[in-house]
């Protein structure tokens, strides 16, 4: 302040020029009285000219000139970004959601002789559609066509809606007493043997055979399930819609219950890639060291299982094997069960992050997601080690998943029993057979983790069922199920971070918008409206692949690194730096 | 096929200077597989991916503190050929791609390992920062890189990454005697990772710790009936404190090594005693399971090694070797052929001079005869930032003080000029001296650059460090090959200790003070010049606006005139105004009611405004 009083002294020398005398008067106020009593200039008589008010025109132009210099300097770069398209995409999302159409197929395979009546499949069709309103609003089934075909002796009749993929008299009710695996793919071929694209018609046949065993359900590998038994239309209607409805659209999962389609997050990378890490972990290496053939036998298990969930991840597959890894919670001795008990309420402690260094994977870059699987193995202290349910049973799998992050088995080395000696630093090998059995539990977790159901128990179904299992993991119509809910969830998660960006955008004006985000944003709409296209003609699995696309890319515009960084200012810093 | 492997070595040391050193060497080896890099069962899978996603044939990462002391412990044989490094962090890459995508993976590459061992690599991902030599630091079709970080602090946050990627970790083994306080109160401490790859060895991958610590023994001082000082006598307790209990259990060798140098060596023969692990001189307090003599060309021994198997001891009976003197002893290193140093001539913030100077230490008097045409070659390599910009053609070489024709020395220059914020300056120079001469020195004169104000790091007044030079002289081999009767004893050390090995040295890291500006300059300049405007402004208005003159009769009308109230009141009670009175009343009141309307104007403004800007 000191400074500027000095300068502005500086400034005014007392010349006796006009301006000059008038601004050492101005500043020397009050004015002196005396300068008022001595000659006083006279009033003025005419009016002001306009050279005062050119010049202060003149300033004031350029002001003006200089305003536009101004703007242009402080002008920013805004892609435009296609709001109104977004706010579109998420209103056909909201008022409809994608559905999926599909078909139901029933098939009576009746044992006598004679051609049936036709108009007893139109019958059977009508009684078969109205069971419909059972369907749950969670549901992502849309529209059901549904087809009934009753083949006898004499031929076969089908209902007028759809045209059969039925080969008639390729199968009858005498082939169900067969093998279940060999009847389902008998079953298969029948149905024209493809797993097909376009829309999924999931078939249901009953096979009326009164061999006195008494009536039981199979659910296939494929898209169809059978049954087998004596018995009566009504019950079999019953047991058609049950089947279609339970398993086939909602995978088994109850009302109450998690899993899929029930608020689950998929345990997938937003660029849709999955890295499975799996890693052999002996606790103390100086009891005893394992080692796995991980390479051939997981890759040989895991390649239908990586192959099935295409659509809906890139997955890969990773293995390693350390040392020294103790667990991080307490287990206690139980003698009762012979071993050492680890209760639920201590499984959240299991993980010990200081010692078990699963890595992240190199290959899991951005934002791919990594999901660990790691076998345990006691040291010779704590072995055996079980997992104790809360009602007191002890694990069958000794296993448990975290959701998100992954699983963990506790292997208990063979010949391992309280007081076991040390095998002092023995190396030896996870025989082959073991090694598939922890892959299979690994299945099993990775199954849940993907909001399925570990493996079915006939809840619910008055009749025995039965499941096949299939070597992917998975059935196809639990696929096709995952690959509806994926597509959905992605479509709107898709959505979700467009409209946060969007609204990102409006609300900060001065934000810098990259054309690379505009054209990101461009193509992931491009590939919503794809899947949503996909999903209206029930081409489930390629609905699935744009839906991950249009969520990559739309991820990809909200984290691009120039959003991140502090390149916008606000209007206050604007003015801050501008009008001072 | 071959099966991963992993060994573990310790090398220990007594030095002259009655320090000690001692080396961790850990070799995690892979073989080539198709499925490299998703499945492993003892070496590192971050290593492994590493490798396959950047393509690297060869590459060594140096975390170092402190520097190798060249004339006490050593310049001229593995262990300062292959394990001094220079201060801070030191990268080079080899990569196995096309050259035009090279500069691009290394950049990847340096952010990766950034990530891996927590240090601050990164910053050798701009251009300035990193430069491809060819022959002068290794010879290369180009596809070397090299970046030095010299002011990248080392510590314990790097040694557990690198910890990582042993199976065991510092849990069992060898490396358990990793004890941090320890190690990091050493002299020097220099923590390296090297990565071999090729498509038919597949990786190997040698982790290699150097420390030199100076023995706690409370019996240090002690003086023998001779009257000399004893050399400390140590054991890894006292070194590390602790004890080896066991190996690594998965690790295929473990093994310790105490090494005598050839100068202890000579004084025991002198002593006329055997050079066993029990001897006039001194005494080792475990009996080793093995000894080894290295011969040298001339069949000649030179330097001892006693090993030791880890595999035979255990928890029960830890392993814990050392050595006793029982003489005095007083032995030198042998040095390399001549002592490098380089340091800074000139004062200012405006321009100087970089020297280098090679001191010759007498041992080429030993080695070659000495004919009058006979040189030595010397091989220098250095990377200066851009801001220091180096003269090249300012080069000078004096020799024994007097200056000398560059064509006399210089037998090859490679130079790649600075480019201000783009590329460093580079040079690699291969020089012939004389054998005859003492002392050389180089001379290159240098201006620095200015910065601009945001690419200062924080304390810029504490100056730049520009990295280390490396000075080799292919002439000279430091390898050591230790002739062993059993094929199966096969040790990555002594491998890496018989691999060819130029003897090399590391100069100073060199502190340039560079002129750095008053950082809160741009503030000042701000308010001075708005000071300057507004007062421009302010007085500039005022001469347009106000009219002295009138202001004064206004002031003197106003001294006659009453106030404005009385008037109104006057008015109210219906009394006639003065006619000249009214006259002026009007005038009075209007630029009352303007002023109102005036901050009404800009109450309305504001509110508008702030509505507006709000929704």
């Amino acid at each position: 302040a000191r400074k500027m009083a000095e300068i502005a002294g500086d400034e005014t020398p007392p010349l006796p020029s006009s301006s000059g005398a008038e601004e050492s008067s101005l500043l020397s106020s009050p004015p002196s009285p005396t300068a008022i009593s001595g000659d006083e200039p006279p009033p003025r008589t005419r009016k002001p000219g306009t050279k005062r008010l050119v010049l202060t025109a003149s300033v004031l132009l350029s002001f003006l000139v200089g305003l536009p210099l101004l703007l242009k300097s402080t002008e920013i770069h805004r892609s435009p970004l296609p709001s109104d398209a977004i706010a579109d995409l998420s209103r056909r999302l909201q008022s409809h959601p994608p559905s999926f159409p599909c078909g139901l197929h029933a098939v009576f395979l009746r044992s006598g002789p004679g051609s049936p009546v036709a108009s007893l499949a139109d019958q059977l069709e009508r009684a078969i559609s109205t069971q419909h309103h059972l369907l749950p609003a969670s549901s992502t089934a849309g529209n059901i066509s549904v087809s009934v075909t009753i083949q006898s002796g004499g031929g076969c009749t089908s209902s007028t809606a759809a045209a059969s993929p039925w080969r008639c008299g390729l199968l009858t009710a005498a082939d169900s007493v067969r093998d279940d695996e060999v009847f389902d793919e008998l079953l298969h071929s029948a149905l024209g043997g493809r797993d097909g694209d376009g829309m999924k018609v999931y078939t249901i046949v009953i096979a009326e055979d009164d061999d006195g065993k008494g009536t039981r359900v199979v659910i296939g590998k494929h898209r169809h399930a059978w049954v087998v038994g004596k018995v009566d239309e009504a019950e079999a209607l019953s047991l058609i819609g049950n089947v279609f409805i339970k398993y086939f659209m909602n995978g088994g999962i109850e009302e109450g219950e998690t899993g899929i389609g029930k608020g689950e997050f998929m345990p997938v990378g937003s660029d849709g890639n999955v890295v499975l890490s799996f890693s052999l972990l002996n606790a103390d290496p100086n009891d005893w060291v394992y080692d796995w053939e991980f390479k051939n036998i997981g890759e040989r298990i895991l390649t239908p299982v990586v192959e099935a969930l295409r659509p809906v991840a890139d997955i890969n597959i990773e293995s390693q094997v350390l040392y020294h890894t103790p667990k991080s919670s307490y287990s206690y001795s139980d003698d009762k069960l012979g071993g050492n008990v680890l209760s639920m309420g201590d499984i959240p402690f299991f993980v010990n992050s200081n010692e078990w260094h699963l890595d992240t994977s190199i290959s899991a870059t951005g934002r791919s997601k990594v999901l660990q699987f790691v076998v345990y193995i006691p040291s010779a202290r704590e072995c055996p080690l079980y997992l104790q349910l809360p009602d007191g049973e002890l694990s069958k799998t000794n296993a448990f998943i975290s959701p998100m992050w992954g699983g963990v088995v506790i292997w208990n080395p063979p010949g391992c029993s309280v007081g076991s000696k040390k095998a002092h630093g023995t190396r030896r090998q996870m025989s082959s057979q073991e090694l598939m059995e922890t892959l299979e539990i690994f299945i099993g977790q990775l199954r849940q983790l993907f909001g399925l159901k570990p493996n079915y128990h006939a809840q619910g179904m008055d009749v025995a069922t039965k499941f096949l299992v299939s070597e992917k993991g998975f059935a196809q119509w639990e696929l096709d199920l995952l690959y509806r809910h994926h597509a959905c969830s992605n479509l709107l998660s898709c959505v979700a971070t467009l409209e946060s960006l969007s609204s990102l955008v409006q609300s900060l004006p001065r934000m810098i918008v990259m054309d690379e985000i505009g054209r990101q944003v461009e193509l992931s709409l491009e590939a919503a409206s794809l899947a949503q296209r996909n999903a209206t003609l029930g081409i489930g699995d390629s609905s699935a692949v744009s839906a991950t696309r249009a969520r990559a890319l739309a991820e990809d515009a909200f984290f691009h690194p120039s959003i991140m960084s502090i390149s916008y200012a606000s209007v206050e810093h604007y003015f801050a730096i501008y009008m001072e | 096929a071959a099966a991963e492997e992993f060994t573990e070595e310790l090398l220990l040391r007594p030095l002259p200077d009655r320090k000690a050193l001692a080396h961790f060497h850990f070799r995690s080896s892979a073989p080539p597989a198709s499925a490299a890099g998703r499945h492993h069962h003892l070496f590192p899978k971050a290593i492994s991916q590493l490798v396959q996603k950047f393509h690297i044939s060869e590459l060594e990462l140096s975390f170092t503190q402190g520097r190798w002391n060249y004339e006490q412990w050593g310049g001229y044989d593995p262990m300062s050929t292959n394990n001094a490094k220079p201060p801070g962090v030191e990268l080079w890459a080899i990569f196995d791609l096309p050259l035009a995508e090279i500069d691009a993976t290394w950049k990847n590459l340096t952010h990766t390992l950034s990530g891996l061992f927590c240090a601050s690599i990164n910053f050798l991902e701009s251009s300035t920062a990193f430069s491809a030599p060819r022959w002068g630091f290794k010879l290369n079709e180009g596809n070397l890189r090299y970046g030095a970080l010299p002011r990248e602090a080392v510590c314990t946050e790097n040694l557990t990454p690198w910890l990582k990627l042993l199976p065991c970790r510092d849990k069992a083994g060898i490396a358990s005697l990793l004890y941090r306080p320890s190690v990091y109160k050493g002299y020097y401490h220099s923590q390296k990772l090297k990565l071999k790859s090729s498509q038919s060895l597949g990786i190997i991958l040698d982790q290699t710790l150097t420390v030199v610590l100076q023995p706690n023994t409370v019996s240090g001082k002690q003086l023998h009936s001779t009257g000399g000082q004893l050399q400390p006598s140590w054991s890894m307790e006292h070194l590390f404190s602790k004890k080896l209990s066991g190996k690594c259990l998965v690790s295929k060798s473990s093994r310790v090594f105490v090494e005598i140098e050839k100068g202890i060596v000579d004084n025991v023969d002198k002593a006329g005693s055997d050079v066993s692990s029990n001897n006039d001189l001194f005494v080792l307090s475990t009996a080793p399971d093995r000894s080894l003599k290295e011969l040298d060309n001339l069949e000649v021994q030179s330097s001892s090694l006693y090993e030791y198997d880890v595999n035979n001891y255990n928890s029960d009976k830890p392993l814990n070797v050392g050595i006793t003197w029982k003489l005095p002893l007083i032995w030198s290193c042998t040095r390399a052929p001549y002592h490098a140093s380089r340091f800074l001539m000139g004062s200012g913030n405006e321009r100087g001079s970089i020297a280098m100077s090679f001191l010759s230490t007498g041992l080429d008097k030993q080695l070659v005869d000495s004919s009058n045409d006979c040189s030595i070659k010397a091989v220098v390599f250095q990377v200066v930032p851009w801001y220091v910009k180096v003269y090249y053609h300012s080069l000078e070489v004096f020799i024994d003080g007097n200056s000398k024709a560059i064509s006399e020395v210089v037998d090859k220059i490679h130079v790649t000029p600075s480019e201000d914020k783009l590329l460093p300056g580079t040079m690699e120079m291969l020089l012939k001296f004389p054998c005859s001469m003492q002392l050389a020195t180089l001379t290159l004169d240098f201006d620095k650059g200015f910065l601009h104000i945001d690419e200062y790091p924080p304390d810029a007044n504490q100056g730049f460090d520009i990295p280390s030079a490396l000075v080799s002289f292919p002439e000279f081999n430091s390898s050591r090959s230790y002739p062993e009767a059993d094929p199966l004893f096969v040790s990555p050390l002594l491998e890496n200790f018989k691999e060819d090995g130029v003897v090399k040295s590391y100069t100073e890291v060199l502190l340039v003070p560079l002129t750095t500006p008053d950082f809160s300059m741009p503030y000042n300049v701000i308010t001075f010049t708005c000071t300057v405007l507004a007062l421009y402004f302010g007085s500039l208005l005022n001469a347009l606006r106000r009219r002295i003159g009138e202001e004064e009769r206004g002031l003197k009308k106003a001294a006659d005139k009453r106030g404005l109230i009385p008037l109104l009141i006057a008015k109210l009670r219906g009394q006639k105004v003065d006619p000249s009175e009214s006259e002026s009343t009007s005038p009075a009141s209007l630029p009352r009611s303007k002023l109102l309307l005036k901050v009404v104007f800009v109450a309305v403004v504001a509110i508008v405004f702030h509505y507006l800007s709000n929704s």
